[in-house]
């Protein structure tokens, strides 16, 4: 310090502002600790909330409420922490969500299971034929989730009409290999390819898909920058990405449809997408769920170890919510379900 | 404290939005002035109370015993619902059941049951395609990030076979968020299906005037020409090369162009291109970027890949090394162990069985979390 002389008032302010200083510094080194720890406890009570009961605002998420119990179930699973569900219940109301043919059999391209109650059919835990609805049919992620979960809870999948569901996935299949959700028709991109690898993957049965055909439609989607889009001549994308490599993964042909060149091409894509954490596109902003989306392609590529894992880990902490549990998109944004549980796995990557 | 009541009283953070949802009454004309003892909401008659309505037995959800992940819905949302689910399960084809869909949609647009039953109806009373175009307009406008919604659009443009609307529709939504991806894959279907592709390039170029980082801009660029003139005349390569370089200029930190640029000429092999080498070269003083080291590597690679002899392989393997080592070290620091992974792996594919350099040592990940952190 210079020789400076200050005057009493001078003085006064200097402390002042000193007092403030530390008052500032220990904000912060609160708030770092909440950072620097993952909060186990929070993040198993958040899961167990979302599986309980949701505010009005969430009724978007009606027809899917069954891919919401997956993430928590996930979540939970990956967190050792199973053991605060009341596995038996969640099973039949799993069970309660199936499609299952109709005494006549005349549904069996409609057969699966739904996202939720929403439609109205009466409840009955796949004991017996289905009741005959005009509108009753399955939805291709809700399949993929509602086997995954019962995996998950320890279900032998015995009560699964395994024919039924694979009858209801052929029906759902394009020409070009994609798929639709729902047998009245819909969007089609990588998003039910992979919806559908993992119902064959799980029945252990891939008379469900015509994976020549899904396979020429993921080549087709790679594009000239060596990411893979929702389809051919779509921006490629984390989430189609990820899709697409997981895929092929489960049919166990990675290495035959792609070549080491081509395999390369998809590692740099993909490895460029780290910016701290991950984004899902160039020159767009990060995003939490990409660090699994991405993150996990790149383990399925086997250089997710060349990644710099404490930005990722920095990142995926400052998103987490330290008092209700759970991560949000971005820092000091709102924790959302989805988001969460795949941050959960990220961070257990790391 | 109930479930519903934590995550309401939850201070500070809620959990996060998904699309807000308007609430729209819908007034039933005449009966505000109602006294009687059936309630009414600021005019708002439930369905249970409609005598039009009395016919039809609502169906209630019925999730069973042990519910999960329930949705504490309103008293007018469950009203709503109740008579939509009554209405499906005896397939009723009325206006009636018409009006109740745009109520059911305007609580919860992403119902994919709503909008497959909205469409039988369209058909079934054959109904306006021109008003349904106005109204999903409305509905995309305010939930563009919705999947359904694209969908019936698309749905009601091939019943009318009338694209007319679409390219300036879907560049009004783009003005907003240019990176939509809906937007663009409605784009796309709309352009081939219809062969709309004139203009499409020029439309495209106006958005990288706006934001030469746009990605999606520089996707649908490569899509307007793969798909017309193609990248096969040596003029139109050349000028795409011109155009990428360009822009590379103007901001030379920007993945999306260079991509663009090495996705054009890779097919052929980078090394192939006279002059391309030196071009690069002679951005890297100026306009450097990782992009564009990592743009010379792959350049170095495809030469050793090739090997005809025009190049010394030991030198343009070393060139190829020290760029991996100057982006492990200094110019891309977040993808270190990447590079670092690249350069072992053309060593081992190209080099002689030489003692390989310190730099280029393979430490395991445990080892790799140990080193202190330069960055």
């Amino acid at each position: 310090m210079s020789n400076v002389f200050f005057h009493p008032k001078d003085l006064h302010k200097l402390e002042t502002k000193l007092q403030e200083k530390q008052a500032k510094e220990e904000e912060e080194s609160e708030r770092l600790k909440k950072q620097i720890y993952f909060l186990k406890d929070r993040h198993v009570r958040f899961f167990q909330r979302c599986l309980q009961v949701l505010p009005e605002r969430y009724s978007s998420y009606e027809t899917s409420r069954l891919t919401i119990v997956f993430f928590a179930l996930s979540g939970l699973d990956v967190l050792d922490a199973l053991e605060v569900v009341d596995k038996p219940s969640l099973i039949e109301w799993i069970y309660s969500l199936q499609v299952v043919p109709t005494e006549d059999q005349s549904n069996l391209g409609r057969c699966g299971f739904r996202g939720s109650s929403h439609i109205g059919v009466p409840y009955s835990t796949s004991k017996g034929p289905g009741s005959p609805h005009p509108y009753d049919s399955g939805h291709v992620a809700m399949t993929y989730t509602g086997l995954a979960c019962l995996i998950i809870l320890g279900d032998d999948l015995s009560r699964v009409n395994k024919e039924a569901c694979l009858a209801g996935l052929k029906a759902l299949q394009l020409e070009d290999g994609s798929f639709y959700s729902v047998p009245e028709g819909s969007e089609n991109d990588m998003r039910f390819v992979y919806c559908a690898a993992c119902i064959c993957y799980m029945l252990d049965d891939w008379s469900g898909m015509d994976c020549m055909k899904a396979i020429d439609y993921i080549r087709k989607s790679m594009s000239y920058d060596n990411g893979i889009g929702q389809g051919a001549g779509l921006e490629s994308h984390g989430g189609s990405t990820f899709c697409a490599i997981a895929t092929l993964c489960l049919m166990g042909k990675l290495e035959d449809k792609f070549s080491e060149r081509e395999l390369n091409r998809i590692r740099r894509w993909c490895i460029l997408r780290q910016q701290n954490g991950f984004h899902g596109r160039p020159n767009k902003p990060v995003d939490t769920c990409y660090s699994f989306w991405v993150g996990a392609t790149l383990e399925l590529l086997d250089v997710f170890q060349y990644t710099h894992f404490e930005k990722n880990r920095n990142y995926i902490l400052s998103t987490q919510d330290s008092l209700v549990g759970g991560f949000a998109k971005w820092p000091d944004s709102h924790p959302g379900k989805i988001t969460a549980p795949v941050c959960v796995c990220s961070h257990e990557y790391i | 404290m109930s479930a519903v009541e934590e995550m309401e009283n939850t201070p500070n953070s809620v959990l996060e939005e998904p699309e807000e949802e308007k609430g729209s009454s819908e007034y039933v004309e005449g009966e505000a002035d109602m006294e009687e003892d059936e309630p009414v909401r600021g005019g708002y008659l439930f369905y249970r109370d409609r005598k039009e309505w009395a016919d039809l037995e609502p169906v209630p959800q019925d999730d069973g015993p042990n519910p999960v992940v329930k949705i504490a819905y309103s008293d007018r949302f469950t009203d709503v619902y109740d008579y939509f689910r009554a209405l499906l399960k005896n397939d009723e084809k009325s206006d009636r059941a018409f009006a109740l869909t745009a109520e059911a949609i305007d609580l919860n647009a992403a119902n994919y049951t709503v909008w497959h039953y909205r469409r039988i109806l369209l058909q079934a009373l054959e109904k306006d395609l021109r008003e349904e175009m106005i109204y999903i307009t409305a509905i995309i406008e305010d939930q563009p990030k919705n999947y359904q919604v694209w969908h019936h659009r698309r749905m009601v443009v091939e019943w009318l076979n009338d694209p007319s609307d679409e390219l300036q529709f879907i560049a009004e939504i783009l003005s907003q968020d240019a990176k939509n991806y809906h937007a663009w894959q409605h784009r796309q279907w709309v352009i081939q299906e219809y062969n709309l592709w004139d203009g499409e390039l020029e439309y495209v170029e106006e958005l990288l005037e706006e934001d030469v980082r746009n990605n999606s801009a520089w996707n649908q660029r490569h899509y307007v020409i793969s798909h017309t003139t193609s990248y096969s005349p040596p003029e139109i390569l050349e000028r795409e090369v011109q155009y990428s370089i360009k822009q590379i200029k103007k901001a030379p930190h920007n993945e999306s162009a260079w991509n663009y640029l090495k996705g054009i000429l890779q097919a052929k092999g980078l090394s192939s291109y006279p002059g391309l080498l030196e071009q690069v070269e002679e951005l890297r003083e100026t306009y450097c970027s990782p992009y564009l080291l990592g743009f010379l590597v792959d350049y170095y690679e495809d030469a050793l890949e090739t090997n005809n002899n025009k190049y010394n392989q030991t030198e343009t393997l070393n060139k190829a090394l020290e760029l991996c080592e100057l982006l492990a070290q200094e110019k891309d620091t977040i993808r270190r162990e990447y590079w670092r992974y690249v350069a072992r792996s053309l060593q081992s594919k190209y080099g002689s069985g030489e003692i390989s350099s310190p730099s280029s040592s393979n430490p395991t990940p445990m080892e790799q979390q140990e080193t202190p952190s330069s960055d």
